[in-house]
């Protein structure tokens, strides 16, 4: 089961948003695709993503693999206990795997992402 | 989803390029595959020698012994795949898959689990066992009493849902300036050839039919050019 109060995108990155600011993650899905993450390569804070485009780089089983923004918006905050332990990714996708805190240019764009419902059946179907 | 049919790949056998000409070639291959312009394919050569790091490469790693490195004609390439430290040389076929991944697999540990699963069957039609190791990616193969030594390497970078580097297998390659580096970042880790291990020079040509095979059984693929020869 998904988290209930987050918002899913088709990437494998989850949203939880409160007032106009959002923290992002990936997926337990996600998390499990990668295997065992040795490295995170976060955004900077400051800087300005648009949906869909890349916020950061995660390195796993000899592979690297983009993440993405789901929403439009400004970075205000990292995890940076995650270029410690990128463990957390693994571990605690939901938890104290999160990856960044955006400030949201465009809430709107957070109706067009999945529910845990609809993110559920998006992986069956992808299965 | 997988489908259940063959998906017709492209296979590209080049005998030899630079590190540099095979990555603008992967390039251009990875921005027509996410166009939908090209097909899925795998590219097959060799190169010259070259030392390519990873993003979590560590100077030590390297460094130390650069000097002597660089005077054997070997060059240094930073990269953007996944894994550390490795050398490349003639002698060693490398395979670039460009694939749509989730076409093939949930995503990237099962990816490399099947082109570690690729290597091995290959290897086993030459009689030899390639074994994974439990904490440590690529091929390994036990020499003696029971050391195991690296025999094919993986590091892939997944953009897009594109993939792009891949593997590189030891056939005939002169192992030599892997002594003067940590290989992959692995304290002692020891490298071998199909050649080392066979006592004997091996038909490359071969070898690089059958990982083209073996490569389109375990992803459903169909090459056509295979086909048409």
């Amino acid at each position: 089961m998904e988290p209930q109060d987050l918002r899913y995108h088709k990437e494998h990155e989850w949203i939880r948003v409160e007032g106009n600011k959002a923290t992002l993650g990936i997926s337990n899905f996600a998390q499990d695709a990668l295997g065992d993450v040795v490295f995170i390569d976060l955004p900077e804070v400051g800087v300005s993503l648009a949906a869909d485009a890349e916020l950061g780089e995660v390195e796993s089983t000899k592979a690297t693999s983009t993440i993405y923004s789901p929403v439009t918006g400004a970075v205000v905050q990292v995890n940076q206990e995650l270029e410690e332990h990128p463990e957390f990714l693994n571990q605690d996708p939901y938890g104290r795997g999160w990856i960044a805190v955006l400030e949201l240019s465009n809430p709107v764009e957070i109706d067009g992402l999945m529910t845990a419902e609809q993110y559920e059946a998006f992986l069956t179907s992808e299965e | 989803m997988p489908p259940n049919f063959s998906i017709n790949g492209k296979l590209l056998s080049i005998p030899i390029l630079s590190f540099a000409e095979s990555l603008e070639l992967q390039q251009t291959l990875v921005r027509q595959r996410a166009g939908e312009q090209q097909r899925d394919t795998l590219i097959l050569t060799e190169h010259e020698p070259v030392l390519t790091l990873g993003r979590t490469t560590k100077p030590e790693h390297w460094e130390p012994h650069w000097q002597k490195l660089q005077a054997k004609g070997i060059s240094l390439h930073q990269t953007n795949r996944g894994g550390s430290v490795t050398y490349h040389g003639p002698g060693q076929i490398i395979g670039y898959p460009i694939l749509r991944l989730r076409n093939f697999c949930p995503g990237p540990k099962i990816y490399v689990q099947k082109l570690e699963e690729v290597l091995i069957r290959t290897l086993e039609e030459w009689g030899i066992v390639g074994c994974r190791h439990e904490s440590f990616r690529g091929v390994w193969v036990k020499h003696g009493a029971g050391q195991l030594e690296k025999i094919a390497s993986i590091g892939v970078r997944i953009s897009k849902g594109i993939t792009m580097h891949g593997f590189a297998l030891n056939v005939n390659l002169d192992l030599q300036p892997f002594s003067l580096l940590t290989p992959c970042g692995i304290e002692n880790c020891k490298v071998t050839s199909m050649k080392k291990i066979l006592n004997k020079q091996v038909d490359s040509g071969l070898v690089r039919k059958r990982l083209a095979t073996n490569f389109a059984e375990i992803f459903n693929l169909e090459w056509n050019e295979l086909k048409s020869e």
